[in-house]
């Protein structure tokens, strides 16, 4: 016991300059995974972040459902991984400065015409990612009681190409780079129906304060010096952190 | 309905067995934890200790009433919030221990079912020609007892190294991690999930040869 008390002081000591990422792994191309190595426009942000504040990063990766858990229990220090800021979680953690502007986008089956946005929902089944705010966009929908939601814990864009689901939804700059580079059978539908803001979330403490302030301080440098659009342009072939 | 992509499958292969040791390594860790756990709650429940075995039967009831993945997000994700030094348990420790806890309330009935079912006259012979207790456990009862659990013990460190593919939710990335996001980055499950189900099925059936080797072992003073 006395060696586990000691391990966990040293830990909090020193969380000053090693700073515990967690992400997925599975969100593409955000956080993924090719030939063993950990790739990403998160990944590239959060080490461009770490060389500035000198932060130690180390990238913890757990499904995307257990993350939380992990930022709650002290086990990470934030998660890189399209965290959309809303109102439930601004109560719980502090939020970063957003560093993407998407939109939420309902993605089809290709060749399934009778779909065209979010209005042709209803009697449908949505795949939507266990934990991400897309199930809250959908609930906040005047149709939600008549909408079919499923949540997964991973691989909705294969449920849908496989046609169990008729539609998922997830982030616009996502979506659009899974139909361009993957050989699954999909399409977009419609326009984007809400405007989404990606940040990083820290525990509501002290320690958690100093931290979100030094990776805004990072992010505000990455921005004025054109890096953070740059990171963008590799990985999305346009920049998504303007609002 | 396309092609295998077998290249990108020949290619997983070195990379997903990078992940196999330490799946092996947890599923080792876990089996020896429980069968020390699972022997001593047997002897409990056999010799109906008092008090410990009321203990005994309610750590079975629930480890083996509960689902493996409930306990182990209540130990790693639960407990630190409620003991927080708690959270000095990494997910590797978290993954042996709830394989410990869960499958040692399995083995421990199985232990005790074999222990019950050796035959009371060999137990008063023993004690009639002046053995003690210890030594009718260990030279009568057990040596029969670990012949008749063998297989089923075989079983569930089987069921075992299958369990280990949870601890991703718990941060470890171990071979059905390194899968998941391997998948993720190519969106070719088919072939992933294939290697990685080939790559199970090979380590179990290598352990079953094993398992025919030891009880052929253990079966030698019965064969005529």
């Amino acid at each position: 016991m006395a060696l586990g008390l000691s391990t966990s002081l040293g830990a909090a000591v020193a969380q000053a300059d090693t700073l515990r990422v967690g992400m997925s792994g599975g969100y593409y191309p955000f956080t993924y995974v090719e030939h063993d190595d950990l790739k990403g426009f998160e990944v590239d942000l959060m080490n461009a972040i770490g060389e500035i504040t000198g932060d130690d990063v180390k990238f913890v990766t757990a499904s995307f459902s257990g993350l939380a858990g992990m930022l709650d229990s002290n086990r990470i220090d934030t998660i890189a991984n399209q965290i959309t800021i809303t109102p439930e979680r601004q109560e719980k953690y502090l939020f970063s400065t957003p560093y993407v502007y998407d939109g939420a986008q309902v993605v089809v089956r290709k060749g399934n015409d009778a779909i065209k946005g979010v209005e042709d929902l209803k009697d449908k089944t949505v795949a939507v990612n266990l934990g991400s705010n897309y199930e809250q966009l959908l609930n906040e929908l005047p149709y939600a009681d008549q909408i079919n939601i499923k949540t997964y814990d991973s691989n909705i864009e294969q449920d849908v190409a496989l046609g169990r689901a008729d539609a998922f939804v997830m982030d616009r700059v996502s979506a659009s780079q899974v139909i361009k580079d993957k050989p699954l059978p999909l399409q977009l539908a419609g326009q984007p129906f809400s405007k989404i803001e990606n940040a990083y979330p820290f525990r509501d403490d002290k320690a958690g304060k100093a931290l979100r302030d030094r990776v805004n301080d990072a992010l505000a440098k990455l921005r004025d010096s054109g890096k953070l659009g740059d990171l963008s342009n590799k990985w999305f072939g346009s920049d998504i952190t303007q609002p | 309905m396309h092609a295998l992509d077998f290249d990108y499958m020949l290619g997983l292969v070195p990379i997903l067995l990078s992940y196999l040791p330490l799946t092996l390594e947890m599923a080792a860790a876990g089996m020896a934890c429980a069968l020390v756990l699972a022997c001593l709650l047997a002897v409990i429940r056999v010799t109906r200790v008092p008090g410990l075995n009321a203990f005994a039967l309610l750590f079975i009831s629930f480890f083996r009433g509960t689902p493996l993945l409930v306990q182990l997000f209540l130990f790693y994700y639960g407990l630190p919030q409620v003991l927080t030094f708690l959270v000095a348990i990494n997910g590797i420790t978290a993954t042996i221990l709830g394989l410990t806890l869960h499958f040692s309330a399995y083995m421990a009935e199985s232990i005790r079912a074999a222990i019950v079912g050796i035959d009371r006259s060999q137990t008063e012979a023993a004690l009639s020609i002046g053995m003690t207790r210890a030594q009718l456990m260990r030279r009568i009862v057990l040596p029969q007892a670990t012949r008749v659990a063998t297989p089923t013990l075989m079983n569930y460190f089987i069921d075992m190294i299958k369990s280990t593919s949870l601890a991703f939710t718990l941060g470890v990335t171990e071979l059905m991690g390194a899968t998941q996001k391997e998948a993720a980055g190519s969106f070719l499950y088919f072939e992933a999930f294939l290697v990685v189900a080939v790559i199970y099925w090979i380590v179990v059936e290598a352990l079953s040869w094993i398992q025919k080797w030891l009880e052929k072992r253990l079966n030698r003073a019965y064969q005529r």
